[in-house]
């Protein structure tokens, strides 16, 4: 990297970008023409640019949001956002076949290593679509199915069909109707019954070009008493111009099931993440999000789940962290449908040099839903007097025997824990990030080894010059 | 200043009006603006004085819509120690303001009584520099009526203020509620304590702001829901960046007794300062079992020993009021009310 772009890029350690050199750029803008195109393109059924077209009709109906960071949303210019970039031809299953710029980049990501040490299965999605995709034989010859959802709608349209935008419809919101409008790459994976997929397969997703939209969809289904661990992380280059990544996520566990969708956000600070995530969990299933939110100019997401059997559980674990110029509105949304379901949400907030982070959620229990159990709990740090942190909970309780408890407080760094520790010889800036590290512990600690290491290296990046 | 007719009614998907939508509460015709008739407001140990309508600030619409029907301000003298203002309110849509200034101390218990069809309700007052105030108002309107209560008070350097409510009447109340901490060390206390029976909507909004350094706030809302009725507390607490040593607590919790009854809570919390304790805390459960069987193997009845939770339950919001005056008033109303509840 030149010094100049060294400069640019800042403390944000994956702020590079290689040259933009596509096979496919569509023109700026949305139109129903482009997502005609995409569509055709892809050369999808019928039936998927049937509802590309009437979700891009919603799309255009649709206000923008009149909650959350109004100001920042303004910003968006939808007319300056390329839709869709195609910079591979097709995707590989070996890793030396893809081409040479865009596995430079993947490389210094570390993923051909970490595929090696540890995972299930790797796609890594550069601009719209997947360049690269594997998974491990035996968990092919089990029948578990992990594509991209491009190649998932070509060899097993029946399932998609079947599943599509029932967890998350194109009218659930402004961003998902563009979303279900513009789709591209994203993951679909189905567990088949009773099989467990032991290794985490993990999605990675990288924006190079500048004012590149990012509009991932990923499906996975788990069948009865099946489970699996998903984990995805995202980088993007740091420019002047906005970039916007605006994804789906539907899970859906069946009966005994168990997802866990771990997620580490670490945009850079020119991106929009305007993300909607949905599991629904059935009849003594589990759904489970580890969200982790670092970088980003504005994210706005809330892991969903919908509990609808009996016995489901929810598990949310959150963390945001709010750096200069960042809004981290981030949450939880629990619905309780069913009798005897529980959930938890843990949520742990940072907010520095004038950074915002807020915590927005929903627990919901209908009157059908009896005996339910959640507890909610917001921890949020502040770090100088500039920041910000907001809390906006909600709790519909429809059912009198439901035990619901929320609890949350906004506080800054104790100086007698910070005494103690540079007591014992640590500079104030190491004890922050000591102090910092251990607040975000209970998220750290559900991460595989490797990410929950990167992310306590990254935290500590960004904790450099927090002192004085 | 912005007409009733001018101002436009705010959607449900407007924080403040999310459950009980404007147009739930408005005495007619949301497109009309009613002739409304003054409550008869006495008391017997305060001195009270009718002047001329002060307007309220108009930042939503009930405020506008008030500003509009109101004809008159009454002032209570808050200098005269303790006391009791009742309100009578009677036919089909009646108003008052009442405006309260404290610049020594007083412990005041506002009754409000009466068969309206609707009630309008706004409450100011200055909590002045060093002053302390202790307000209760407890709600006994008719099971029918309908009604919205607006209020602003001001709690300026170093002094203290004590606001309780006890609501038990009304057929649907919606009870914006406003403070704002002005001066350094102005300290803020607030309870209210809701009993839903029947088919009773309440819906309290909370606003507190902290505008400057040293201040504190403390707020509980303890609701009972029975029947078929519906509890909804909004709290909204914004600590301004220059408010450090800000120290700021919410607390909403909700017994739920009946499968149909219905409470929400959405205690928010908007931090600009860093040198703050702030917190929130929010409960939903039924009633406990333990308890019960605690209470019955000694002898009650199941409606006696689930009262007597009730009881414990809801007079325990007022167990933190400083002002004896008003903690009594308050706790033995509403043990009077539940017994009533319990006989009939």
């Amino acid at each position: 990297m030149t010094q100049d772009a060294q400069d640019a890029v800042g403390d944000y350690k994956y702020g590079f970008h290689d040259p933009e050199d596509a096979t496919i750029r569509f023109d700026k803008g949305l139109s129903e023409q482009v997502v005609r195109d995409i569509s055709e393109l892809k050369g999808e059924p019928e039936w998927m640019t049937d509802i590309r077209v009437k979700a891009y009709h919603h799309f255009m109906e649709r206000e923008m949001p009149t909650w959350g960071n109004c100001d920042s949303l303004a910003g968006i210019n939808f007319d300056n956002v390329t839709y869709f970039l195609r910079s591979s031809d097709k995707t590989e299953k070996d890793w030396d076949d893809v081409p040479d710029d865009i596995k430079r980049t993947f490389d210094r990501l570390g993923i051909p290593e970490a595929e090696q040490k540890w995972l299930g299965g790797v796609t890594a999605q550069y601009e719209s679509e997947a360049v690269y995709h594997s998974i491990r034989e035996d968990l092919e010859e089990q029948g578990v199915l992990f594509l991209d959802m491009d190649s998932g709608l070509k060899e097993h349209p029946e399932i998609i069909k079947k599943y599509f935008g029932t967890v998350v419809p194109h009218t659930d919101n402004k961003f998902s109707a563009l979303n279900t409008a513009v789709w591209s790459g994203g993951s679909f994976i189905y567990v088949p019954k009773g099989v467990h997929v032991e290794m985490p397969v993990q999605a990675y997703f990288r924006i190079n070009a500048k004012n590149m939209g990012q509009f991932e969809r990923t499906l996975i289904i788990a069948d009865e008493g099946s489970s699996i661990h998903y984990v995805e992380g995202c980088t993007a280059p740091t420019y002047s111009t906005d970039s916007l990544h605006s994804a789906v996520v539907e899970l859906i566990a069946m009966e005994g099931a168990k997802i866990r969708y771990s997620t580490i956000q670490n945009w850079s600070a020119n991106v929009y993440n305007l993300v909607t995530k949905r599991g629904v969990a059935h009849k003594n299933a589990t759904v489970e999000w580890v969200d982790g939110n670092i970088g980003s100019k504005l994210t706005m997401k809330y892991p969903a789940v919908l509990l609808k059997g009996e016995g489901a559980h929810a598990e949310v674990i959150s963390v945001a962290y709010a750096g200069e110029g960042q809004h981290q509105d981030a949450g939880a949304k629990v619905h309780h449908l069913a009798p005897n379901t529980t959930s938890n949400i843990l949520s742990k907030s940072i907010s520095k040099n004038g950074g915002r982070s807020s915590y927005r959620g929903m627990l919901q229990v209908t009157p059908k839903a009896s005996g339910c159990r959640s507890k909610v709990v917001c921890d949020a740090l502040m770090l100088d007097e500039d920041s910000r942190s907001d809390t906006y909970p909600t709790m519909e309780i429809g059912n009198s025997t439901a035990d619901l408890e929320h609890e949350a407080s906004v506080s800054k760094v104790s100086g007698d824990q910070l005494f103690y520790l540079m007591s014992r010889g640590h500079t104030e800036e190491e004890a922050m990030g000591m102090i910092v590290n251990g607040f975000f512990e209970p998220f750290t600690r559900e991460l595989p080894m490797e990410y929950a290491v990167e992310l306590n290296r990254l935290l500590e990046l960004e904790m450099e010059g927090s002192i004085g | 200043m912005t007409s009733y007719l001018d101002a436009i009614v705010p959607s449900r998907s407007e924080h403040l009006w999310r459950y009980t939508p404007w147009s739930r509460v408005h005495p007619g015709n949301v497109d009309t603006v009613p002739e409304v008739d003054s409550a008869i407001v006495n008391s017997e140990d305060l001195k009270l004085n009718t002047v001329a309508f002060e307007s309220l600030s108009t930042t939503d619409i009930a405020r506008i819509f008030l500003n509009e029907i109101m004809h008159e301000t009454i002032v209570v003298s808050c200098d005269d120690g303790e006391g009791h203002v009742h309100i009578h309110a009677g036919g089909h849509a009646v108003a008052t303001h009442l405006h309260l200034s404290c610049s020594t101390a007083s412990n005041i218990v506002i009754h409000l009584h009466g068969e309206p069809d609707w009630f309008g309700l706004a409450l100011t007052g200055d909590i002045n520099a060093n002053a302390r105030l202790s307000v209760g108002i407890i709600n006994e309107l008719s099971s029918d009526s309908v009604m919205v209560r607006v209020d602003d008070w001001n709690v300026h350097r170093d002094a203290s203020f004590e606001l309780a409510t006890l609501s038990m009447g009304g057929h649907r109340n919606k009870s914006d509620i406003r403070s704002t901490l002005l001066g350094t060390n102005a300290s803020l206390k607030q309870f209210i304590a809701v009993h839903g029976h029947g088919t009773r909507h309440d819906d309290h909004h909370i606003e507190i702001h902290h505008q400057q350094p040293h201040t504190n706030s403390h707020l509980l809302l303890n609701a009972v829901c029975d029947d078929r009725s519906h509890s909804i507390g909004t709290g909204s607490l914004t600590i301004d960046d220059i408010a450090q040593h800000t120290d700021a607590g919410q607390v909403f919790r909700n017994l739920l007794l009946s499968p149909s009854s219905r409470a929400e809570a959405i205690p928010e919390l908007e931090v600009l300062a860093n040198e703050v304790a702030a917190s929130h805390g929010a409960a939903s459960a039924p009633i406990n079992q333990e308890q019960l069987h605690y209470l019955m193997s000694r002898g009650l009845s199941k409606d006696e020993a689930t009262s007597m939770i009730v009881e414990g339950f809801l007079v325990d919001s007022f167990t933190d009021l400083d002002s004896d005056h008003v903690r009594e008033a308050m706790q033995t109303r509403l043990t009077v009310h539940l017994e009533c509840q319990l006989i009939g």
